[in-house]
């Protein structure tokens, strides 16, 4: 069997039901989803109308899915202005635990998710291609799924849910806390659709000066040379084109507000 | 409302049964077209197992796989070690499967890999190196005949246990529990430390450090989804 139609197979089986024996208590009854990547990007690049418009893209995504009674939050940080501080990603989603569309536990806590000791984070969360799934339970098409030249042309990708679309926006360090304001991480506290000049749009995928940038992160875990699920590298501008030069469309995390006290 | 979403998905095979030719050309930031030569392959994991459940005889002996494994592909000309660590005894020292394997960096069979794997990266020497992740994926760790193993979600037999015997930091465990096959000799009593070639199961995701199996018999192996199978790395 060749290797695409390994994964194929595999994809169909996730989409029937439960190809690996994981718990199927989802959200028909069970355990409520409070975790998902968005199905769909909100379309205008790294503008997601800052944290309050993104915020309120998962809430309308949850509501689609009969999950709206859960406070949601995007997982995207923003960083410093003048007179405004820095938003850490990790300190909107509330304590965790955190479950999947089919009622998986993607983290028990925040120290799980991000890894906040070397033996956390040598052992990874549970977040990985088989329970990085949308708010309607697919999995986020990643790398080998579906080779194609074309896969890096937004015009194309928008037209097929198939390609590859792995690059998740996060503006965020791996233990889940913003970047200093220096340079660009965020596509300027998500309300940017600018791309950086031709020349500055080459060479590493590394925010820098007068480049419009956001990082991003990887829900099947591959890619980037470290397959982080939340930092691994940054894009090649800000606009919707942009995106999918490196493979994403402007999806991101959603956290249902768990674990606080009431 | 329904998660099933069976239409599309029998399109996608569709789409797949036209496309290899499109396949195989692909081209993109995460999946480059740069073959190395299979003389630069310097980490694969082996396509078979010795076949005495954890009695590889030794050390020696899973070098000696590895070796010849590397051999038949015409790539013998390196030194070959697996990545094993051995437990300490009366007089013997334990032995740590990161310190057997050279400095690397390491290429994998089909030199898909656009960064190499780097030994402080796959053990998380720094918090931000652990957090970040291992530059070993499934589609990465291949056979030295440069085909993946079965993992998660896959046709069984999943196949994705790799004996490693090791903590995650790329050590041998201090304990005085067997994590080893009592140090790859035995085929029954005992325990096996393993890793995940796709990282994925039991609730983390190490390459090197999942869980333990029960038992050391190639079936007990077979219980666990695995076949005997381990990491080979290049020191030279």
């Amino acid at each position: 069997m060749t290797k695409s139609r390994t994964l194929a197979f595999a994809l169909v089986l996730s989409a029937v039901g439960n190809p690996v024996g994981l718990a199927q208590h989802g959200m028909p009854g069970g355990t409520p989803m409070t975790f998902f990547v968005t199905s769909d990007p909100i379309g205008d690049g790294g503008n997601l109308g800052g944290l309050a418009g993104a915020d309120a893209h998962c809430q309308i995504l949850a509501t689609r899915v009969g999950a709206g009674d859960f406070a949601w939050r995007a997982y995207l940080s923003t960083q410093a202005r003048p007179g405004k501080p820095a938003i850490n990603a990790r300190d909107r989603i509330g304590k965790g635990p955190w479950h999947n569309f089919n009622g998986v536990m993607i983290a028990s806590s925040l120290a799980h998710l991000h890894g906040d000791t070397l033996e956390l984070a040598r052992m990874g969360n549970n977040l990985h291609k088989q329970t990085g799934l949308t708010e309607k339970g697919a999995i986020v098409p990643g790398l080998y799924d579906y080779l194609d030249p074309r896969d890096n042309d937004w015009e194309y990708v928008k037209t097929t849910p198939y390609s590859n679309r792995h690059e998740v926006l996060t503006g965020t360090q791996p233990g889940g806390t913003a970047y200093p304001p220096e340079f660009d991480y965020t596509c300027d506290n998500w309300t940017s659709n600018r791309d950086p000049d031709p020349e500055l749009a080459q060479g590493p995928l590394v925010a820098g000066p007068n480049r419009p940038n956001a990082q991003i992160g990887f829900p099947d875990r591959e890619g980037g040379g470290n397959g982080s699920w939340n930092s691994s590298h940054g894009t090649r501008g800000c606009s919707q084109e942009a995106l999918p030069r490196t493979h994403g469309i402007g999806q991101f995390y959603c956290f249902a507000v768990t674990g606080e006290n009431p | 409302m329904t998660k099933i979403t069976l239409p599309n998905a029998c399109a996608f095979f569709i789409l797949l049964g036209s496309s290899h030719a499109v396949l195989a050309q692909g081209v993109g930031y995460h999946a480059p077209r740069n073959f190395i030569p299979v003389d630069l392959m310097s980490f694969f994991v082996t396509s078979e197992p010795i076949g005495d459940g954890g009695n590889l005889g030794g050390l020696e002996g899973a070098d000696a796989h590895c070796q010849r494994l590397a051999t038949n592909v015409g790539a013998g000309h390196r030194t070959w070690r697996a990545y094993l660590s051995t437990q300490a005894r009366p007089g013997k020292p334990a032995i740590n499967a990161r310190d057997r394997i050279g400095d690397g960096p390491w290429y994998h069979a089909r030199g898909v890999l656009r960064r190499p794997i780097i030994k402080s990266e796959i053990h998380g020497d720094t918090l931000i190196e652990a957090q970040r992740g291992a530059n070993m994926f499934k589609a990465f760790a291949l056979t030295e005949k440069g085909n993946e193993i079965n993992g998660v979600g896959d046709p069984m037999p999943n196949l994705h246990d790799m004996l490693t015997g090791t903590q995650p930091d790329g050590r041998a465990f201090a304990d005085s529990a067997d994590r080893t096959c009592n140090n790859w000799t035995s085929n029954n009593e005992g325990t096996a430390q393993v890793g995940h070639s796709d990282r994925i199961g039991h609730g983390n995701q190490s390459w090197n450090s999942s869980h333990a199996t029960t038992g050391c018999s190639q079936e007990d192996f077979a219980g666990w989804n695995g076949a005997g199978l381990f990491y080979c790395f290049a020191v030279n």
